[in-house]
């Protein structure tokens, strides 16, 4: 047709069987480009579109293009896949591992790789003595290190217990807050990985092993473990665990960067990651730039209540690291038998949860707590209301109602808590165990250092 | 100062191997190759110096697994598939597929002058390049004394060493082209070493594709060592991506403009030219690049000349080349502001060739600064971390002074064309083309 322009660009049909030898296009010359229809003997895959701009095509460029446009397509085919229900996706994954096949892969961690158990503990000496029995029984193949922090030394009610164990490491934190305990704890131990637990928790014996596997790969930073109920004997225990308790379900879950990166507007929700009550760090981490010790305006013993774990998984997974929860690895916990231990608790829990937050929002500069603080939360603790008023749940709305108050309160106790750790002064500093040499670490006490 | 990061390579169809050692780097990236071709960076944090093969392996099947899925499915397709669909085992014992048809000889030009630290490590590179038809070339650009010319006579036989007495990296690019023998000349800078199948994957497109004029490649971090190396692959780097992409302007729709922003095809430390090109469309513009007031811009200047002379550009990752980024913040900081001058340079001559060019050249310059420099500095303020400020500003200054320079650097040229004559072969050797010389 003279004088003919096609408005868009004039383009070649072609169809091209996979099952026969590809050949190059050379009489597309006329076109910009190619619509090449793609088929496996009987069966169509689909179509790909070339911009040649009117040169031949070679097979070379062919094989990317059908490669790139219809890799879905050429692999629902694929034998194995069909038969095993496996994915596109699972497939990427298997054909590295195919395709790079671990020299040996070691199936655990390696034994020689020393750990220590820090136990925060405060006037209970019930609860540790069975905690430290737990912790005596545990196996392992490696050299375990056990170091209880005294969070109140002046009631003189830790160290009988701590003298019935022998290898136990006893060590003083007269500033109260858990955070404060457990970064003393970690300055003071030794091993390369360190386990933050509670004294109020019962370990099964291969729960240390089952905590250590997940650290074999070198960018697994944290390992947490599931907590479960010792007992639901009273009301309180009962709905505390209705409340949400510290168990975090029955499947394993990875949070790295790109699960850190994955929320948008939302905050990335570190508090469904586990607790510090049954968490192991690899304790190079305290040494990191962007991540250091705990929080101590944060956790129980403080105003703010709770979220100094929570806080220090933010920290890592955002640095770059991951985090493995892992459900076998589990504890019993014993909760709170009376009423109001359990309104106190989940006071502090709101608190806490606000607190940590804005401790986002004001170190971070995370925007997505905003949302969370004035839409999701609010919007969460309505909604439990009607539930409850519809008969739907159990959970009473004077719990609720304090769930609120707590919310309320979570500035102005992370207000106090900051001004109570700027006049007691910061903890560590956390040195690596093998730069250790010159530094006491039997010293309970350290001069407030100021800001 | 930021911890540095390791850079290294992760070949897929090799086994890997835990790493250790690696104290003092803060985190590591791995390019990831499958039978040599790159399918992409991951990046590891390290801890205690430590990545094991577990994490690489999880990170790359995570982030790179598609990648590698289609690099399989292209060597596959290299044969006829089964007709009831792909074997699974069958496909990952796939080989990689071979091209089998004649290769063109190749002249690679190191354009150099007074750098033999850097020169001697690229000729290192060079002479483990795997291909057969092969001539190595450096070219020593207006040399202030003969520490080039004795190291290249001195330790490398293989290499040809021509000294070109005009100062400008053009007038050395001219002069190699003047020189060299091979059908295909392939470029590379005196800071860069080459991967050992660069030419291969370079002198293939050429082979399969007759109308490809014009190949540049991918441009990989040598080191991340320093802040200011780290900085400028934030920056932009060199590095354009991971998959081949071809370029042609259409005959009929015209010069669309869309091949102005020259920088998105490649750089200069990578790029290969079919010869027979510069006898249809001249050769490099001796008014540009490094050693003249234009600081740069003779590599964007020639992609755009290739496109708009209606011939094809292709970006071929599988040509890989290192470069040693500037190692201070400093000379960052000037490389910076030479890329602003070099590319508005750039600009102004293609608007002075190419009339009919002159207002989308206008139009694209204008929203290149809006774009890269305004816009960027904008968020520099709200993020200074992420874009530091003074490179940005170091870059828009570049960019104001690039628009006076061309007509500076024309001067000098044509001061320096009358003192030395036009560019000639060196004596005693003879040539089967007649090349044409530099204008």
């Amino acid at each position: 047709m003279p004088g003919f322009q096609p408005r868009v660009w004039p383009t070649a049909v072609r169809i091209v069987d996979l099952s026969q030898p590809l050949n190059a296009l050379h009489d597309v010359s006329e076109y910009t480009r190619v619509r090449l229809f793609v088929r496996l003997a009987d069966r169509l895959l689909g179509s790909v579109e070339i911009a040649n701009h009117r040169q031949p095509v070679s097979v070379s460029r062919l094989r990317e293009a059908i490669a790139d446009g219809l890799a879905p397509e050429l692999l629902e085919g694929t034998k194995r896949i069909g038969t095993a229900g496996e994915t596109p996706s699972s497939l990427a994954s298997l054909v590295v591992e195919r395709a790079a096949p671990a020299a040996d892969a070691p199936a655990g961690l390696s034994a020689d790789v020393p750990v220590s158990v820090v136990v925060a503990t405060r006037d209970r000496p019930g609860d540790l003595r069975n905690c430290l029995q737990c912790l005596v029984a545990q196996i392992s193949p490696r050299h375990v290190e056990i170091v209880v922090i005294d969070n109140n030394p002046g009631s003189g009610l830790t160290p009988p217990v701590v003298a019935d164990f022998p290898d136990v490491i006893l060590v003083n934190e007269p500033r109260q807050g858990l955070a404060y305990a457990r970064n003393r704890g970690f300055v003071a131990a030794s091993g390369e990985i360190a386990i933050a637990t509670d004294d109020d928790v019962t370990m099964p014996p291969d729960w240390l092993e089952k905590l250590m596997a997940p650290f074999a790969r070198s960018n697994v930073a944290a390992v947490t473990g599931n907590t479960l109920p010792l007992e639901l004997d009273t009301d309180s225990q009962y709905l505390f665990e209705a409340y949400g308790g510290l168990g975090r379900g029955f499947r394993s879950l990875e949070a790295d960067s790109v699960w850190f990166r994955s929320f948008r507007r939302r905050p990335v929700p570190t508090w469904e990651l586990g607790a510090t009550a049954n968490a192991a760090f690899r304790m190079a981490v305290f040494a990191h730039p962007e991540i250091g010790l705990m929080d101590e305006a944060l956790g129980p013993g403080m105003p703010s209540g709770v979220g100094e774990d929570t806080y220090l998984f933010y920290k890592i997974i955002r640095a770059g690291y991951t985090l493995v929860y892992t459900p076998d690895a589990f504890v019993w916990h014993k909760h709170r038998r009376e009423m109001p231990a359990l309104r106190h608790q989940i006071y502090n829990y709101s608190k806490g949860h606000v607190a940590y937050h804005l401790t986002t929002l004001l170190q971070d500069r995370d925007l997505r707590a905003l949302t969370r603080l004035l839409l999701s939360l609010p919007r969460s603790q309505l909604g439990r209301i009607k539930q409850r008023l519809r008969g739907r749940s159990v959970y009473p709305v004077s719990l609720i109602m304090l769930e609120i108050l707590g919310t309320m309160a979570g500035p102005w106790a992370l207000w106090k808590s900051r001004r109570r750790v700027s006049r007691e002064g910061r903890s560590g500093p956390f040195v690596p165990a093998a730069q250790r040499a010159s530094i006491d670490s039997t010293d309970g006490r350290e001069a407030a250092t100021g800001r | 100062m930021a911890e540095p990061i390791k850079v290294l390579d992760v070949e897929l169809s090799r086994p890997l191997d835990d790493l250790t050692s690696l104290h003092g780097y803060r985190a590591l990236q791995a390019l990831v190759r499958f039978h040599d071709a790159p399918l992409g960076y991951v990046t590891v944090p390290l801890l205690e110096g430590r990545c094991s093969a577990a994490a690489l392996r999880q990170t790359i099947s995570r982030e790179l697994g598609p990648a590698v899925v289609r690099q399989l499915l292209r060597h596959r397709l290299a044969l006829p598939l089964p007709r009831g669909g792909l074997d699974f085992d069958e496909l990952l014992g796939t080989p990689p597929a071979d091209y089998k048809g004649p290769m063109p000889s190749v002249t690679v030009a190191v354009c150099t002058r007074d750098r033999t630290s850097g020169l001697a490590k690229c000729l290192d590179s060079l002479v483990l390049l795997d291909y057969p038809d092969l001539e190595l070339l450096v070219v020593d650009n207006a040399p202030s004394d003969d520490a080039t010319e004795k190291l290249v006579r001195g330790r490398y036989p293989d290499v040809r060493y021509v000294c070109e007495p005009r100062p400008g990296l053009d007038w050395a690019r001219n002069r190699a082209i003047a020189e060299a023998d091979g059908e295909i000349i392939a470029y590379t800078d005196d800071d860069a070493a080459a991967d050992p199948q660069w030419v291969t994957a370079l002198a293939r497109v050429f082979a399969e594709h007759p109308e490809v004029m014009a190949v540049t490649g991918l441009v990989v971090p040598l080191e991340l060592e320093t802040e200011a190396q780290i900085r400028f692959e934030q920056y932009g780097g060199f590095g354009r991506g991971f998959a081949r992409e071809w370029f042609r302007l259409d005959a009929r729709a015209g010069a669309d403009g869309s091949h102005i922003g020259a920088g998105r095809f490649g750089t200069g430390a990578n790029m290969a030219y079919r010869r027979s090109v510069f006898e249809h469309i001249g050769t490099f513009d001796p008014a540009l690049d490094v050693g003249t007031e234009t600081n740069g811009g003779g590599d964007l200047e020639m992609f755009f000349r290739v496109l708009q002379e209606g011939y094809t550009l292709v970006y071929e990752p599988s040509a890989v080349i290192r470069h040693r980024h500037r190692r201070s913040y400093g000379e960052l900081r000037t490389q910076l502001t030479n890329h602003g001058i070099g590319l508005y340079s750039f600009f102004v001559r293609s608007a002075r060739f190419y009339p009919d060019m002159r207002l989308r050249i206008i139009r694209f310059g204008l929203w290149w600064l809006w774009w890269w420099d305004v816009r960027r500095l904008l968020i520099g303020f709200a993020r200074p971390a992420r874009m530091p400020r003074d490179l940005i500003l170091a870059e828009l200054y570049g960019a104001f002074t690039g628009l006076t320079r061309y007509r500076k650097a024309r001067k000098s040229a044509a001061e320096i064309e009358a003192a030395h004559g036009p560019i000639e072969r060196e004596a005693g050797r003879e040539d089967s083309s007649v090349m044409a010389a530099a204008e």
